[in-house]
């Protein structure tokens, strides 16, 4: 799709995107979310490779161990270095938010032009599936998915992207949808079909590089939803076994009136809470920049 | 050779039957899946008389279900078949096409339901100390699960159909799902309106006051306060507003059910997710209304900007913002689990997610159709609310 | 117009939240004693249940034969006028009962309930799990499971075809004979020679152990018709079971006001059993209503308030599922007078910071060990939380079929390398007992002392023993190998620490995983892991309740490990006449014949039934040791983590609750049980 895009509708392709960029330009807090994100995403990635951090080596001796110049983000409950942890942890909500973006993307992407290029009943029967899937509780769907594979997947976070991920298409598969409806009956989609063009190839080289402004938005939104759903997952303990998400719901049992060990909820809440915020900051940002819409 | 839609129709319904047998799933399962998946696509080839009559007869059923268990069996048939009739000469077809889709759709929920329990590992009836093959038959037999996923689905419906008798809990001894979802649904509902009410005042104002100067510090720090909603998981607002307004001030209760006071807290964690989605909605919204002419033209007749703002704006932020009220409510009363958890209150969230964990069929069924009713008549409300506010629509519902 | 919609709205909002939230709040006052019960009760008929939080609101509602002393946690009188006549043999128990004792609904309680009650725990379509706890009293195991035995003799196999059926195609497709590994095979797979283990029959014996050679035909034949025989023997005992159990044999109503019971063998501690609240009254007038087809109506839902009739201190008068129980004081209780409490709330709160808030803000006065274990800590110093000794063992099941499991030697490595001390003192933190064995030490002051054992903390030894068989260094071990817990932050530190000893002490790769409850117990039992965590809490205070649990197939032990000498001990400790007939074929395995032949040639020659009974309580004990003896000097099937420690916060106003027993005489025990009867209770403020 990436090479599609590339290739197709030069100039059109380029006005569009470079009028995109002026305006994301604009939007302080969009950049400002962008750069954070690369650099939360570069500090979990290269950190704990660069430094051997070890999320996994127990010293229950050394537990509850304030942040010092040692330990610079403490220990957990049994002693674990808490910055490997956080920083590892921060790898899997990552790859968990973008492989499950990504396969709802595929999957709506696909189910979603189909159903806007072909219309009339196709449409109509598609968007009822659609409807009927929305219509089962999806935090339900997700617990059943994970349940089935707990055994094989052994906190392995495979599993979770499957089941995010399948509950996740039904939105992209509507706005891919919508967004393909109102261009099919556009010139070039019309002048392509009297060349003689098949579907397919007028779906995939000349309606997707078009809509797919909206696709990068939406899926931008996506990413912070599925980690807060991971986050949810692992409070219910149906996580994986080690991401913000669970690090986030142990601790949470600090928060009573008994003090105690602040760091272990502050800190990946803080994690997360940047990632998320850029993401959603980058995703209204890229939103003002591309989606016709809201476009001047 | 170009197919028609409802030769690729079938075409693909034999692909799906295909793969459901190629992944292993026993054919009865997969004929069942594809009957479903068939009845649900159907009526996009019904014509409009067909849709009459078959919506109408749908309609009927569907209420004779429910009125023989007050009434007389002579009565109820009677009064089913007069609302049919009526239903047949004056309800629109749009909405008696839904009503065609909406039953076989009922019918497949159960079934596709059923079918991922009894996929899962583990069964209602474990217990610590494994008990030999004989005692769990005799359970099964005695709650009506037996091992095979068709059979039970046929046990229920026909339960459903014959007594609306949505069964026992198969984990609470003692209890029927009746039992169980019946309180729990209207301490949802409060739980569940309070949060929407606050979600939506919250939401529009920062979204509406984000949308009339997209770009300021007004934009900044007004979506920087929503976003706060989703950056975080529930149950860290919920536990952090818990640590602020319950154990440090003490001004409200840290967990239980009863007063108005309950009420607060577990509220605003519910409603602060969805108050941003409602400011970003609402923010498009208010932009997209604000570059139009006819604001220009207001602008140039002098209207105040605090007319233009409560006419026009307001109107603009809220109708995106009525779309997504109809999942938002569903969503906003059944998944209140980590709230319900958190703060200690017996809703229909515990159901949601302890059904399915402790493989309550009876009871995840429950909730399955309670989550489905729920989705249909918020959309439904959301409809007409949608041709209420924007005359374009009318014309189509 | 979006203005009047709004307002429309807010009023529809508004009206509609107040007639919801109106519907679904009842405002209740405080009650007398508030506590945090946990998760939502599954059930509240004592003969279901299963759980401590059941029990303990079970303990409340009804009053068995004898009840626990508050202090001592000794069996004292309760619906018993006094303590039980015991006979010379002290295999017959006569109870006489108050007849001041009445139900809720003003009838007497009369020792025709109690048998009508016992003789329903037993009922082999009620399923009950806890009917095993009565399998000391006559006739009361065969009327629980030979009836079903027998069906499943004579019907059932996999696919509904007879196992004579089964049988007769095995032969027919083996005409010269079945080869041992087949037979073993066929077998496993019919459930039905599970229930055979432990049969009197040589000829079912000795064709179920075959593992060797093949059967020929004619053996097969032999087989055959001694199942034939013995399905037929099982159900004629059944029958005559069903018609005498609870009724004239086994235990049964002289009259109104006594019961009689009689055992298979001496039993220390039956009134220990009698106590527990299986064995607790159920209101025949409420349960025991039949419709036409002989059904009873009320079975699964009598304990609700609106019908429940009960004979304890204390009445159901409300339960909102997920919130909570209401008991109110009984005014027909006989001892009404001394029952102090006048209502008790029992919160069904799961989130354990949730709970811990709620006590901390006086919302509850009692919080029995529900809070964040990582606080511990913290909470440890503060003078209302108290900790005590538990009759419990947490620990790892191996599955012994799956390689390498199946290897004791691997076994044994990974008892040795976890450091169990480091475990208790900087993971659990509240003074557990290391564990390197299966039942808990305070059970020494009931006469029982543990044999040595081979576990210790040895990461040398573990690596060494590792190699020997053919992991050197860990290498060539199983990359998949995983730790099953069920899901809870407190297993998930435990198995993580585990996990991380067994790679730095053995170099092998093992996973932490887990699963939710439901699915750990489905996994388990089918033996679908490799170790998984499990803990065990005695139902009384005897080593048979941690004993029992090993015999092969027992329901309990899921690890598919089984010894027929181990299996032949526990027989005979609840039992030793059994070995009077026979022992020399069992002592000869033994690591110390010599001590259990004198204990049985005393218990053999003893003159007085005094002498006899010690030198049975002896061998008893003997044979125990010798059992665990065999756990943990040859086999391993399991991996003894520590004993537990029971703890929680009390409210400082709360009376008559006992952390610390007092056994009269200035002498004070753990509260081994955890049990703090809420009939005792009182608050002073």
């Amino acid at each position: 799709m990436a090479r599609a895009a590339a290739t197709l509708a030069p100039e059109k392709g380029t006005s569009l995107w470079a009028d995109a960029w002026r305006r994301l330009k604009r939007n302080r807090l969009a950049l400002g979310g962008a750069v954070l994100l690369g650099l939360v995403a570069v500090v979990c990635f290269v950190v704990p490779v660069v430094l051997g951090l070890d999320s996994e080596t127990t010293d229950p001796a050394n537990s509850f161990h304030p942040p010092d110049a040692h330990y610079p983000f403490g220990t957990d409950n049994v002693g674990r270095d808490y910055l490997a942890r956080v920083l590892v942890g921060g790898q899997t909500s990552l790859l968990i938010g973008v492989a499950a973006t990504l396969a709802s993307v595929l999957i709506g992407v696909f189910y979603g032009s189909l159903a806007g290029y072909y219309g009339g009943k196709v449409d109509e029967v598609m968007m009822r599936i659609v409807d009927f899937l929305y219509a089962i509780p999806y935090m339900f769907l997700v617990i059943l998915i994970t349940l089935q594979f707990s055994k094989e997947a052994r906190g392995n976070p495979l599993p979770i992207f499957f089941a995010l991920g399948m509950v996740q298409w039904l939105t992209m598969a509507r706005i891919v949808r919508g967004e393909v409806l109102t261009l099919k009956n556009r010139e070039f989609v019309l002048a392509a079909r009297t060349v003689g063009a098949g579907d397919l190839r007028i779906i995939f080289r000349h309606i997707l590089p078009n809509i797919l402004g909206v696709v990068v938005v939406y899926a931008t939104l996506t990413v912070p939803a599925v980690i807060i759903l991971e986050s949810f997952l692992s409070f219910l303990g149906l996580g994986v076994k080690l991401s913000w998400g669970v690090l986030v719901s142990e601790g949470v049992g600090v928060v009573n009136p008994i003090e105690s060990h602040a760091w272990l909820l502050l800190l990946p809440s803080l994690f997360l809470a940047l990632t998320l915020f850029s993401l959603n900051f980058l995703g209204d940002g890229l939103r003002d920049a591309l989606d016709p819409r809201t476009r001047r | 050779m170009r197919l028609s839609s409802f030769q690729g129709l079938l075409l693909t319904l034999a692909a799906i039957g295909g793969v459901f047998l190629l992944v292993g799933m026993p054919p009865i399962q997969a004929g069942f899946i594809v009957l479903g998946l068939a009845l649900l696509a159907l009526p996009a080839w019904f014509s409009a008389p067909v849709v009459r009559v078959v919506g109408g007869a749908l309609l009927a059923a569907v209420l004779y279900l429910f009125l023989r268990l007050p009434l007389p069996p002579a009565l109820a048939i009677v009064l089913a078949a007069a609302v049919g009739f009526a239903a047949w000469c004056y309800v629109p077809p749009r909405i008696l096409r839904r009503v065609c889709v909406l039953v076989p759709s009922m019918v497949l929920l159960v079934y596709v339901t059923s079918l991922l329990m009894y996929s899962a590992p583990g069964s209602p009836f474990a217990q610590e100390k494994a008990a030999s093959d004989q005692v769990i038959a005799a359970k099964r037999a005695a709650w009506g699960v037996p091992e095979s996923p068709t059979e039970f689905f046929k046990i229920y419906m026909t339960r459903v159909l014959e007594d609306f008798d949505f069964g026992p809990s198969l984990t609470v001894q003692g209890r029927s799902v009746m039992d169980l979802l019946g309180p729990a649904f209207p301490v949802s509902m409060s739980l569940g309106l309070t949060a929407l009410v606050l979600a939506c005042a919250i939401g529009l104002t920062l979204g509406i006051r984000a949308g009339l100067r997209p770009n300021s510090f007004a934009d900044y720090s007004s979506m920087g306060l929503a976003v706060i909603g989703i950056s975080l998981p529930n149950f860290v607002i919920g536990a952090l507003l818990l640590m602020v307004f319950a154990l440090s001030l003490g001004w409200l209760p840290v967990a239980g059910w009863g007063t108005y006071s309950h009420l607060l807290l577990p509220a605003l964690t519910l409603a602060l997710p969805y108050a941003a989605y409602i400011a970003r909605l609402s923010r498009a919204g208010t932009i997209e209304v604000m570059q139009q002419d006819f604001i220009r033209t207001a602008r140039a007749k002098g209207l105040s900007e605090r007319e233009i703002v409560f006419k026009h704006a307001l109107k603009g932020a809220i109708l995106p913002v009525v779309s997504f009220l109809g999942p938002a409510a569903a969503g906003i009363m059944t998944g209140s689990f980590v709230v319900e958890t958190l703060f200690g209150i017996p809703g229909m969230g515990h159901w949601f997610v302890k059904g399915a964990i402790n493989r309550d069929y009876s009871v995840v069924l429950g909730t399955a159709i309670i989550y489905f009713s729920i989705v249909i008549a918020f959309n439904l409300l959301v409809d007409m609310a949608y041709a209420w506010l924007d005359p374009r629509v009318r014309e189509d519902l | 117009m979006v203005r009047n919609l709004l307002g429309i709205l807010a009023v529809f909002a508004a009206a509609l939240l107040l007639v919801a939230f109106t519907f679904s709040a009842t405002v209740e006052e405080r009650a007398a004693f508030t506590y945090v019960s946990g998760s939502e009760p599954k059930s509240l008929d004592p003969h279901i249940m299963t759980g401590q939080l059941e029990g303990r609101i079970a303990d409340a509602l009804f009053e068995g034969l004898v009840v626990r002393d508050p202090r001592s946690l000794r069996p004292v009188p309760g619906v018993a006028r006094e303590m039980p006549e015991i006979s010379e043999d002290l295999k017959t128990y006569t109870f006489r009962l108050r007849p001041e004792a009445r139900w809720t609904d003003g009838s007497p309680v009369t020792a025709h309930d109690f048998a009508w009650s016992w003789r329903r725990l037993q009922r082999p379509d009620l399923g009950a799990e806890y009917a095993y706890i009565h399998h000391m009293i006559e006739w009361a195991e065969v009327y629980n499971t030979y009836g079903v035995q027998a069906d499943a003799i004579e019907t059932a196999s996999e696919d509904d075809t007879s196992i004579f059926e089964a049988l007769e195609e095995l032969r027919e497709a083996h005409p010269g004979g079945v080869e041992a590994a087949a037979w073993q095979s066929f077998l496993a797979e019919a459930e039905v020679f599970q229930s055979l283990k432990g049969v009197g029959d040589p000829v079912l014996v000795e064709g179920l152990a075959r593992s060797e050679g093949s059967l020929s035909q004619s053996e097969l034949e032999r087989f055959q018709s001694a199942l034939r025989t013995e399905g037929r023997r099982r159900r004629a005992l059944f029958e005559r079971a069903e018609a005498h159990y609870g009724i004239d044999e086994g235990m049964w109503a002289e009259d109104d006001h006594t019961l009689v019971v009689q055992l298979v063998a001496p039993c220390p501690y039956f009134l220990d059993v009698v106590a527990f609240y299986s064995s607790h009254p159920v209101p025949r007038q409420v349960v025991g209503v039949q419709d036409e087809e002989g059904l009873y109506v009320n079975e699964q839902d009598w304990f609700l308030p609106d019908k429940i009739v009960a004979n304890g201190p204390y009445r159901l008068q409300r339960w909102r599922v997920n919130d909570r129980i209401r008991l109110v004081r009984s005014p027909t209780y006989w001892d009404a007078a001394n029952t102090k409490l006048d209502t008790i709330d029992a919160l069904s709160i799961e989130n354990q910071t949730t709970a811990l808030n709620l006590y901390l803000t006086d919302a509850a006065d009692w919080l029995p060990g529900n809070y964040p274990t990582d606080l511990v800590d913290q909470l440890e110093g503060r003078p209302d939380f108290y900790d005590t000794r538990g009759l419990g063992v947490y620990y790892y099941r191996f599955n012994t079929t799956r390689p390498p499991f199946d290897d004791p030697r691997v076994r044994l490595a990974f008892c040795m390398a976890i450091d169990r001390q480091l475990i208790v003192d900087d993971v659990m933190r509240l003074g557990q007992i290391p564990a390197f064995h299966l039942v808990p030490p305070d059970l020494a002051d009931y006469g029982y002392q543990r044999p040595e054992g081979r576990i210790r903390f040895d990461p040398e030894a573990a690596r060494r023993l590792l190699a020997e068989a053919g992991f050197p260094e860990g290498r060539g071990f199983p990359k998949d190998v995983g730790i099953l817990f069920n899901t809870s932050e407190s297993h998930k530190k435990v198995a993580e620490v585990v996990a991380d000893h067994l790679r730095r002490n053995l170099g092998v790769e093992v996973t932490a995983y887990n699963q939710e409850w439901q699915a750990y117990q489905a996994t388990t039992q089918k033996l679908d892991y490799w170790l998984a965590r499990a803990g065990w809490i005695g139902d009384y205070v005897d080593p048979n309740t941690f004993m029992d649990m090993w015999v092969t197939n027992g329901g309990n032990n899921q690890t598919g490990w089984g010894d027929p000498v181990y299996d032949r001990l526990v027989r005979s400790a609840a039992n030793i006449d059994l070995l009077v007939e026979e022992s020399e074929s069992l002592f000869a395995r033994l690591k110390e014949p010599e001590q259990a032949r004198t204990l049985l040639a005393a218990y053999r020659d003893a003159t007085t039934d005094a002498d006899r009974a010690a030198a049975g309580a002896a061998l008893r004990m003997h044979c125990f040791r010798e059992g665990e003896a065999i756990l943990f000097q040859d086999a391993f099937p399991i991996m003894p983590v520590y004993y537990y420690v029971w703890s929680g916060l009390v409210k400082p106003h709360v009376r008559g609750f006992y952390a610390r027993l007092d056994l009269g005489g200035g002498t004070e025990g753990a509260n081994l049980q955890d049990i703090h009867p809420l009939r005792a209770l009182w608050v002073e403020k």
